[in-house]
């Protein structure tokens, strides 16, 4: 099954084409300018992975990565920067990015990068689900 | 003395650091734009070799003509920013103040984007020429700028958020006039009033007042030109 990807920036051509080559590559591809509007597509639609660039207009990265990953914290989010210094990156790391590649990226590494956070997601869905069994039956039990 | 130049200095420097940043960040994103551009033609030969079908030339050349044009935008963004660097060469000198104006719109194009405003300059009627340092002048412009999206920000969020920048329509009496829309509620009285400011308005001998309308600032000369 495709990987669905939520593609987030304020560049509306670099929006088109690489949703344009991602989906050449069998992902299905949605797209926002900017996180408040990823924001609102979140709570309507569920997706993969998002890719999301780190500086736009309006909310700004860091607070975009909090905001979605207090919505929905199983989703990966791979951002990527103008320029990723280490500080930016632990930083990223530590609120719950998945990665953070450097602008211009390479696009096969990217794709790479999307499977795995799709494989992240799913074993992240999986361990939930099984916890709350395992909480219904310990509940029946006792 | 000495401990205001320092204090001028590095106000220099770290504004000379967010021109810079901003537009190191903007030709990041002509080259992410240009390498995907040359990343799509890969993909149509790759395509067109495996299916054995010859390249769409209308796609190739709207893939091209796309290239041009992030190529014009770095090159435009690159000559402001040299402009911007070789700025310091000289002490005063007489100036377009006009063109200072487009100068900055242009490197800080990033930053008043950030703050959801859209900047207009409305064309000079009358020559607005300053002898002045450039670096200074284009510093404080900035700030002027920079001021504006702040008190800005402080409005509505759902409103379109606008700058309007305009001159004086006496060449002996050179002006800056920045017209905010929506309309803050006071707090006029307060711009510029850091010594960080006091000191970049100094520097290039300009004041501050409320423009006639009462709906944003102007810039002026204090000291009579002799340019």
């Amino acid at each position: 099954m495709s990987e669905k990807v939520l593609l987030v920036d304020d560049e509306k051509e670099f929006l088109d084409i690489m949703s344009e080559r991602m989906e050449a590559r069998g992902m299905t591809v949605k797209t926002a300018d900017s996180a408040d509007q990823a924001l609102a597509m979140l709570e309507k639609e569920s997706f993969d992975a998002i890719v999301m660039d780190f500086k736009m207009p309006g909310m700004d990265g860091i607070q975009a990565l909090k905001n979605i990953k207090s919505q929905k914290p199983e989703l990966q989010i791979i951002l990527l920067t103008g320029y990723a210094t280490v500080e930016k990156t632990v930083e990223a790391m530590k609120i719950g990015a998945t990665d953070l590649l450097e602008k211009p990226a390479d696009l096969e590494s990217l794709a790479a990068k999307i499977k795995q956070a799709k494989a992240d997601k799913m074993l992240l869905v999986e361990k939930k689900t099984e916890e709350k069994i395992k909480d219904i039956l310990q509940r029946f039990s006792g | 003395m000495e401990h205001d130049n320092r204090h001028m200095d590095m106000d220099g420097i770290t504004f000379f650091g967010a021109v810079s940043a901003a537009v190191t960040h903007d030709m990041k994103n002509f080259l992410a734009i240009i390498n995907e551009n040359a990343g799509l033609l890969g993909d149509l030969a790759v395509n067109a070799q495996n299916r054995s079908l010859p390249i769409d030339p209308r796609k190739a050349l709207g893939i091209s003509e796309k290239i041009r044009n992030q190529v014009a935008r770095a090159d435009t963004m690159i000559k402001q920013f040299n402009r911007f660097s070789h700025s310091m060469d000289h002490a005063e000198e007489t100036v377009d103040v006009e063109e200072m104006v487009h100068l900055v719109a242009g490197l800080a194009a990033r930053i008043i984007r950030h703050h959801g405003v859209f900047l207009t300059v409305t064309p000079a009627t009358v020559p607005c020429r300053l002898k002045v340092h450039r670096f200074g002048l284009l510093h404080l412009i900035f700030r002027a700028v920079e001021i504006a999206c702040k008190i800005l920000d402080n409005g509505a969020m759902d409103t379109q958020k606008q700058v309007l920048v305009s001159f004086g329509m006496d060449p002996k009496v050179p002006e800056i006039c920045f017209t905010l829309d929506p309309v803050p509620t006071g707090g006029w009285d307060t711009l510029f009033d850091q010594p960080k400011d006091l000191d970049m308005r100094d520097r290039v001998h300009m004041a501050v007042k409320t423009n006639n309308t009462g709906n944003g600032f102007c810039l002026y000369r204090i000291r009579p030109d002799h340019a």
